[in-house]
């Protein structure tokens, strides 16, 4: 790596994460902050570790990612599905677009008081706030991106005598797949931050309501290495299926 | 006789879309309306399925009465944090994307805070600020803030070398490059990325009123829920939809006005 390389990509990065901790310490004490307004770096790092230890944390984790896998793969098959039915079959879609843009706009978080109404603080509201976040991405951008795929494509399998099933299945879907892969991402950063919120209102384990509970004992220290985690987890599962779509493309 | 018959042949793909339109949405209307009554009589979970009717009427209800008020309210928090946060956001990234070393030094943070939802941040805000505007004014500055810098960092960097080598020969010195070139540039990115933030800016106003319910559409939301009305947390829910709507329409509308080039009928809303 050469000297100007390593410069703006490793030292100058380190030394911005230098000076945010350092404004931080700074900040507690030049105002003398109590630990429960702000706790100094070095508490949220050790609160970190040790919430790694603990089962309750681990259970939390998998409670909120399993919850999150769930709805996501039921509103990801069902919005491609439905996807593709508005993106073919023009009748569908003219008669689909109000219904869809009128729910596509009551945002996810705007359905967690129903969800806990209908389903309790259950593992099922939660899937079905998933399902609901992920499913309107999907439907979306499928339905473009079928509606856009190369004229040419379908010309081609209408040549090669394909019906029209084949030609949805084999060349538009296929020919939509890497908008359909950053929409799935997209989809996982908004599926997983609904999973969140619906635990900050209503459930009974999971990381919204881990933070939410340190929150309301003033733990802030648990708070933002719960929000690390979060957002952690939030990235891995992103790169995830950011990997799985690579990997599945390839031949890009 | 033949204009008449051109004008026909532009009606007819709109009328029967309109009628198409029209169709889907009474079909969705009618499904909700038999299900309701089909749950009404012991449909498990689901059984405080209310008819649209009755939502209808329980949303003119409200629309006569504390609507306003509360809507104003949950306004007021989108607009103030969507203005502070949209502002911030410009000058941040014309400094981090002009400025090359502190932009090696601070844009990696600026990527490892931006997978951490605004919503994650709720808790937090709530010990920082308690119940009241300050932090959910906050929460939304964050969201738009977390979603305009890329645009405004983007924008900042577009300039072509080309047009800045001509402006250097024309004479012009760095606060007038600055002025016609990099200025303008960043305020239409950041103009689009404060649409695309709308959405993201009013998710955060719904979860900060949900959990730290004071005041505004999301404390009524969360009142009517603890009271087992239905209806009017559907009307409720239908609140917040519509105003999504008519910001994302109004947004589009003025962009399109003062950009009509980078007008992509592609994108839109959430």
């Amino acid at each position: 790596m050469s000297w100007q390389a390593l410069r703006h990509r490793v030292l100058l990065p380190l030394a911005g994460v230098l000076i945010v901790l350092a404004a931080w310490q700074a900040t507690l004490l030049a105002y003398d902050l109590p630990v429960v307004v702000l706790p100094p770096p070095w508490l949220v790092a050790v609160t970190l570790v040790k919430l790694l230890g603990t089962a309750a944390f681990w259970r939390d984790v998998a409670v909120s990612v399993y919850e999150f896998a769930v709805g996501y793969v039921l509103g990801g098959v069902l919005g491609v599905a439905i996807g593709m039915l508005i993106g073919e079959w023009r009748g569908f879609r003219l008669a689909a677009t109000p219904v869809v843009e009128s729910l596509r706009f009551v945002v996810p978080f705007a359905w967690i008081p129903l969800t806990i109404l209908w389903f309790g603080t259950s593992f099922t509201g939660k899937v079905v706030l998933v399902a609901y976040a992920v499913f309107f991405v999907m439907v979306v951008s499928t339905s473009r991106a079928i509606a856009t795929v190369d004229p040419t494509l379908s010309r081609v399998g209408v040549a090669l005598g394909m019906n029209r099933w084949r030609l949805a299945w084999a060349v538009h879907l296929r020919a939509a797949a890497p908008t359909l892969a950053s929409a799935a991402r997209a989809a996982a950063a908004i599926g997983w931050i609904a999973v969140v919120a619906a635990e900050y209102i209503g459930a009974s384990a999971g990381l919204g309501l881990m933070i939410t509970n340190a929150a309301s004992s003033l733990a802030t220290a648990v708070v933002i290495a719960g929000m690390v985690v979060i957002g952690l987890v939030g990235a891995g599962v992103s790169a995830l299926i950011g990997w799985l779509a690579r990997a599945r493309l390839d031949y890009r | 006789m033949r204009a008449l018959g051109s004008l026909h042949a532009r009606l007819a793909p709109r009328a029967h879309a309109w009628i198409l339109g029209c169709a889907g949405v009474a079909i969705g209307l009618a499904v909700w309306t038999l299900m309701a009554h089909v749950l009404a009589t012991g449909g498990g979970v689901i059984n405080r399925l209310p008819t649209p009717a009755r939502v209808l009427a329980e949303l003119t209800r409200y629309a006569s009465g504390d609507l306003w008020r509360d809507l104003l309210f949950s306004l007021r928090v989108f607009a103030l944090g969507w203005a502070i946060g949209a502002a911030s956001a410009t000058i941040v990234g014309l400094v981090l994307g002009r400025v090359r070393w502190l932009g090696s030094v601070f844009i990696p943070i600026v990527e490892a805070i931006r997978p951490v939802s605004s919503i994650a941040w709720v808790p937090l805000s709530i010990v920082w600020f308690g119940f009241g505007l300050g932090g959910k004014v906050f929460l939304v500055a964050l969201a738009v803030f977390l979603v305009v810098i890329v645009y405004a960092i983007d924008g900042s960097r577009r300039v072509s070398p080309a047009l800045e080598r001509t402006a250097t020969m024309l004479g012009m010195n760095g606060w007038q490059r600055f002025r016609s070139l990099v200025l303008p540039g960043t305020l239409t990115e950041v103009l689009i990325g404060s649409r695309v933030a709308l959405m993201a800016g009013w998710g955060t106003v719904i979860v900060a009123e949900l959990v730290a319910a004071d005041s505004g559409l999301g404390a009524h939301l969360i009142s009517v829920e603890q009271s087992y009305d239905v209806p009017a947390v559907m009307a409720a829910m239908a609140c917040f939809g519509i105003t999504g709507f008519l910001m994302n329409a109004l947004f589009v509308r003025v962009e399109r006005r003062i950009m009509p080039w980078r007008h992509d009928s592609n994108e839109a809303g959430s």
